[in-house]
């Protein structure tokens, strides 16, 4: 190991300062939220509630899983995160490949036809009208073909892919491996890094997707985890119907309950969150550098 | 066919070959890329027409063929609407601050741990900031309300107590801080989830070229140009592209809740603020379409222009 | 990640309408002969009597429909998810079937109308009636009316009439209708400090002024004067009633009446005065500054703390009712008390209103051409709105917390647990409040006072006891400046958007004023900007639409 300089040693003390700056600052918010969750929703209205809980307590948690189908729902949203990263990765990586193949005929044709995509498109109800027309409503893989390309991550793949070694593909053509052989046998094992950064970014817009369910689902049992928990949330926060409770059970509720919207709020933020992002951990080990080389020298 | 589809010799060969012989002796590339090309047609293409409703009055009662068409009138409002200048100068602005300052952000996070050594301190920053992406912008808001405010906010709280002000300051309520909000909130929100694809691209450069460089004598800060930057370079660019396609994307939801003072308005409005308000919540499809159309117009001419520049610069998208 | 370059769904469909013509026809026919004897037998109880054949009757057959509610909030409980409901469903022989907008209201409703599968029930807010209906989409009740004697009993012709369509028909069927003043706009005092400064005479808005002052004098982490969300009015709109005798909520309308016209607010003497009054309580900080920018969560820390003098919205009793519960835990002498509505000098108190109330409600179900038998949902919702109905909403289903009715045939007669176990009422309240879309107010408030008068002082409940010694008295009616606003997609509703604006800023800006004569700049330009946006023409519009208000009530 070679000695680091002063200046060297100067910016790793600057450095490790601001990453540990910024770690908190990212933190604090998340972990207050974690807190308020754990908190007395009534007493956290008293405010001051920071680094750890005031008034203990475990009933905001209580009202998201008293919902029975909250359990399906959370399986359905793994299901599809997990197809529909799987299906939308493979199929977009080989897209992308054959993209970067530069004799591919028709390559800045099929390239301008994609970005398009990106910024023109019809709106809702031509895309509403045309996923009924495919019998897709009420269905799981609604979930899953309409995003099987995405444009964008074809983009990042494809950038990857042409920064690869060209000698690589060479050699293995030479030992009489096809495109799609060598997609498989080299390509994919050197790409690490970036399949799991594209997988992840694709697990959480899979585990995020709250929207196209509320609009293309109508049967309870296919709804995933994020449209469960916004109705669990709605039908529990103060409404205007809620006001015209007789005031003999305003009364009663207000004592009784000391759950708040915003105490329910983070509690159903920390159920909907916390799965997809104990991700990034696991995803982190295909980080490491050294990958590349060590396909090379095999 | 394999041997066949390597870049160089097919170039050399005489254009005359038909097209469809030579597409066929290409067929397993191209089969890599038209079932995914079917999908984008089929799921992007086919319900374009919808567009067209930027030339209707469209009415949802009537549908798409019974509903009258306009022309350009549509256009010509948002153009004439007294609002367009505010409107598309805070665009520019506040799109320019964000590509300026959120751009570079995360790719110097991504810098500053790739030089991290020790491996547990490393994962913990890296996985702590990216939570606030999961965060919506309406927990945000309220999180950045409360810090600002003038009745007990934390940061007035603790700039009294330094000496620095003698009254709180209104950060909310002042024009002139606006932007400097919105944008510092914007990157602590993303900075974290945005370097990942900075650090996986780092993650691809060979170790020895590092070796190699430590034993001519460079050091550490000056690797990192030599090495790490040159060596990320196309993503870099690649996404600097695509940003500049989306300098219209000004923001919207995080405008939308933190310029909740109407005196901001003059600094806040950005296109898609202005279509949310005036266009969709009263149900002006048509006009909220054409604004759509204009933004996308310009985007890929933006678009186009970078990616001119970027080609020679050595990457492009097409 | 992704993006697309439009964010906002453009919207279209063919063949819909026609699609939608069909499938619905039907009912008209056979209803209006048989309406004049069905209103003589005028009682709410069904199944009783020999009615004519035609008359829907609950309970015999099975009645399902599915029923939408057009909002981003709301998600139906459960049909037979709570006893009320199960006990409906099984005597009554009801299934409603919800359908959730799942969060994203308007995208669904858009979606349901371009492809014609529509909901056989719609819950919704009455401006957005108006255009369903002129898509030919709803049902009019116009032939239930007499057959079914509810609605027509409890709402009355006159409420009837005003919520008729421009064609003369009834579509829309309203929650939460009433005859007496109700809401809760007013001033809420912190008790404690209040005392601790002498308990000085506040009842002018110079009083409030000196109070305010002192306040910020001794008390410096208090807020003096805390508005709720002044950006949406509240505590702003509460000081303008103070300078305006006989206010119906002008600044919200954004507009006053003068003689038979509605002129600009802008313009308003008072409203002048009043904004003049507010900026210089903005400008000595004796309002919070964080008026325009604050979240609910952030007012109802200051509220439960204490750290608030007065506080004023257009509903605070919610929010203090739980504050002075809480403040009195650890001192009785702690907590809030309302005062009678603050009044310029010279006018007369009496005449004070810082906040309205309407008899028509707030929203309204309609009943849509997809539904297979309009007339049985209609008559299902007639006998929800009617006692029995409404008391199995209120106060769960006969037999538990009330058994048989009054001699009067429709007051329930409570029992022993509606005391003794009213927390377990209160849960089931709470889940039925939402299941509650046609809610009857001249009904249960008739019901809830009869029962609370024989409770005693200590109780009744603080929000209950203020709304009776004062807001109740002190709302005025509104109900004739109910839907004036035009169709937004409209010339007109392009204009409105505009003139909001305008106001908005305008009235913000205007807080933060230097001086009074910058108020007043700031309100002639605006006044400029709105007339050269076409405000005259919107108020034209407006004043037409509440003289046919006033037409439809007079007659």
């Amino acid at each position: 190991m070679i000695r680091l300089s002063f200046g060297d040693r100067v910016m790793t003390v600057i450095i490790y300062m601001l990453l540990t700056l910024l770690a908190f600052m990212t933190f604090y918010p998340f972990w207050n939220a974690l807190v308020i969750s754990f908190n007395s929703g009534m007493d956290t209205a008293l405010g001051g509630v920071t680094f750890w809980p005031r008034a203990w307590t475990l009933e905001n948690y209580g009202i998201v899983f008293n919902d029975a189908r909250l359990l399906n729902a959370f399986f359905i949203s793994i299901a599809r995160t997990a197809v529909g990263t799987a299906t939308s990765i493979l199929l977009t990586a080989v897209f992308a490949y054959g993209l970067s193949k530069k004799e591919l005929m028709g390559r800045k044709f099929y390239m301008v036809l994609c970005i398009i995509t990106m910024y023109f498109s019809g709106g809702l109800i031509p895309s509403f009208l045309l996923i009924r027309e495919l019998g897709l409503m009420n269905s799981f893989w609604v979930f899953i073909v309409p995003s099987l390309v995405s444009v964008w991550n074809m983009i990042i793949f494809r950038t990857f892919f042409q920064g690869l070694p060209a000698g690589l593909e060479e050699s293995a053509k030479i030992d009489g491996s096809g495109n799609w052989g060598v997609f498989f046998r080299i390509v994919i094992p050197l790409s690490g890094p970036v399949i799991a950064t594209l997988s992840l970014f694709t697990a959480v817009y899979h585990w995020n997707d709250w929207f196209g369910p509320s609009i293309y689902i109508s049967s309870e049992g296919l709804l995933p985890i994020q449209t469960m928990l916004k109705q669990i949330l709605n039908s529990n926060i103060v409404s205007d119907q809620l006001a015209q409770l007789d005031s003999a059970a305003q009364g009663q509720l207000a004592k009784m309950r000391t759950v708040t919207s915003k105490s329910l709020s983070m509690a159903t933020m920390m159920v909907a969150t916390i799965p997809i992002v104990l991700v990034y951990p696991f995803v982190q080990k295909y980080f490491v550098k050294g990958v590349l080389i060590g396909s090379l020298k095999e | 066919m394999p041997q066949l589809t390597t870049g160089k010799p097919l170039k050399m060969k005489p254009q005359s070959k038909s097209a469809f012989v030579r597409f066929m002796k290409q067929i397993d590339i191209q089969l890599m890329v038209l079932p995914a090309l079917l999908l984008v047609i089929v799921f992007s293409y086919i319900p374009m027409y919808g567009v067209l409703m930027a030339f209707q009055d469209y009415s949802i009662f009537k549908g798409f063929l019974a509903s009258p068409w306009t022309g350009f009138k549509h256009f010509e409002m948002f153009f004439e609407s007294p609002d367009f200048y505010g409107v598309m100068r805070n665009t520019i602005v506040i799109s320019l601050l964000k590509f300026f300052i959120g751009f570079p952000a995360p790719i110097l996070l991504a810098l500053m741990l790739n030089e991290v050594k020790n491996m547990m301190f490393k994962r913990v920053v890296q996985t702590v900031s990216y939570l606030p992406h999961f965060m919506s912008w309406v927990i945000v808001a309220g999180l950045v309300m409360s810090m600002l405010s003038t009745d007990n906010g934390s940061v007035n709280i603790l700039l009294e107590q330094m000496n620095f002000i003698e009254e709180p300051i209104n950060f909310l309520s002042l024009p002139e801080l606006f932007w400097s909000i919105l944008v510092s909130t914007g990157v602590w929100k993303e900075i974290g989830f945005g370097s990942i694809v900075y650090l996986a691209a780092i993650a691809g450069i060979d170790p020895s070229m590092y070796e190699a460089a430590a034993m001519d004598g460079a050091s550490r800060f000056k690797q990192i140009f030599l090495i790490t930057l040159p060596s990320i370079m196309p993503v870099v660019i690649i996404f600097m592209i695509l940003a500049i396609g989306n300098l219209l994307n000004a923001g919207f939801e995080d405008i939308l809740l933190l310029a909740v003072n109407p005196v901001l308005r003059d600094v806040s409005d950005v296109i898609d603020t202005y279509v949310y308000r005036v266009g969709i919540q009263n149900s002006r499809y048509s006009y909220a379409t054409a604004v759509g159309l204009f933004k996308a117009v310009i985007s890929v001419g933006l678009l186009t222009m970078a990616n001119y520049i970027a080609r020679r610069a050595g990457s492009s998208l097409w | 990640m992704k993006r697309n370059g439009k964010r906002f769904a453009p919207v279209l469909s063919a063949f819909m309408a026609v699609a939608l013509m069909a499938g619905c026809s039907g009912d008209g026919g056979n209803a209006g002969n048989a309406g004049g004897n069905a209103a003589a037998s005028g009682n709410a109880e069904e199944g009783s009597g020999n009615k004519p054949a035609s008359v829907y009757e609950l309970g015999k057959e099975q009645l399902e429909f599915t029923l939408y509610g057009h909002y981003d909030w709301y998600t139906m409980p459960a049909w037979g998810g709570d006893i009320t409901s199960t006990w409906i469903k099984d005597t009554k022989k009801v299934n409603v079937k919800p359908i959730h907008s799942g969060g994203a209201a308007q995208q669904k409703l858009n979606t349901m109308i371009a492809t014609g599968d529509l909901p056989d029930a719609i819950w919704l807010e009455r401006v957005d009636v108006e255009k369903l209906r002129s898509a030919d989409l709803l049902v009019p009740f116009d032939d239930y009316l007499d057959k079914y004697p509810n609605l027509k009993k409890w709402l009355g012709d006159e409420g009837i009439n005003m919520l008729r369509s421009e064609d003369g028909k009834l579509y829309q069927f309203p929650n939460w209708y009433t005859k007496q003043p109700n809401g809760n706009a007013g001033y809420v005092i912190n008790k404690k400090i209040y005392e601790e400064l002498g308990s000085p005479k506040l009842e002018t808005t110079d009083d409030l002024y000196n109070y305010l002052k002192l306040v910020k004098e001794n008390y410096p982490n208090v807020v003096p004067y805390e508005p709720h969300i002044a950006k949406d009015g509240q505590g702003i709109d509460v000081l303008y009633s103070a300078f305006k005798e006989n206010d119906q909520k002008y600044p919200g309308m954004r507009a006053v009446p003068s003689g038979d016209k509605l002129t600009s607010i802008f313009l308003d003497p008072e409203y002048r005065e009043a904004m003049q009054y507010i900026s210089k309580l903005f400008r000595e900080k004796l309002i919070t500054q964080d008026a325009l920018t604050q979240t609910i969560d952030q007012i109802t820390e200051k509220v439960m703390t204490g750290r608030v003098a007065v506080f004023a919205s257009a509903s605070p009793t919610e929010i203090a009712m739980q504050a002075h519960a809480e403040l009195t835990k650890n001192d009785p002498n702690a907590g809030y008390f309302m005062i009678w509505p603050i009044h310029k000098e010279g006018l007369d108190k009496n005449k004070i209103f810082p906040g309205t109330y309407g008899m028509l409600g707030w929203n309204v179900t309609v009943i849509t051409k997809s539904a297979e038998n309009p007339e049985a949902i209609f008559a299902f919702y007639d006998w929800l709105t009617g006692p029995e109905g409404q008391s199995a909403l209120m106060w769960g289903p006969p037999g538990i917390y009330w058994d048989g009715v009054e001699v009067d045939g429709e007051t329930p007669v409570f029992t022993e647990k509606y005391t003794s176990e009213a927390s377990e009422l209160a849960k089931l309240q709470a889940i039925t409040t939402n299941l509650n879309w046609v809610g009857n107010t001249v009904f249960i408030d008739t019901t809830k006072a009869k029962f609370e008068e024989t409770l005693p002082v200590e109780q009744q409940n603080w929000s209950t006891r203020y709304q009776r010694e004062i807001t109740w008295k002190t709302q005025s009616n509104a109900t004739e400046f109910i839907n004036i606003d035009p169709q937004p997609d409209s010339e007109e509703g392009i204009i409105r958007q505009q003139v909001e604006d305008i106001y908005l800023e305008a009235r913000a800006k205007a807080l933060f004023a230097k001086d009074d004569a910058e108020v007043l700049a700031i309100l002639d330009q605006a006044q400029k900007d709105a007339e050269a946006a076409g405000y005259d023409k919107l108020l034209a519009f407006k004043t037409q639409k509440w003289q046919e208000n006033l037409a439809k009530i007079g007659s």
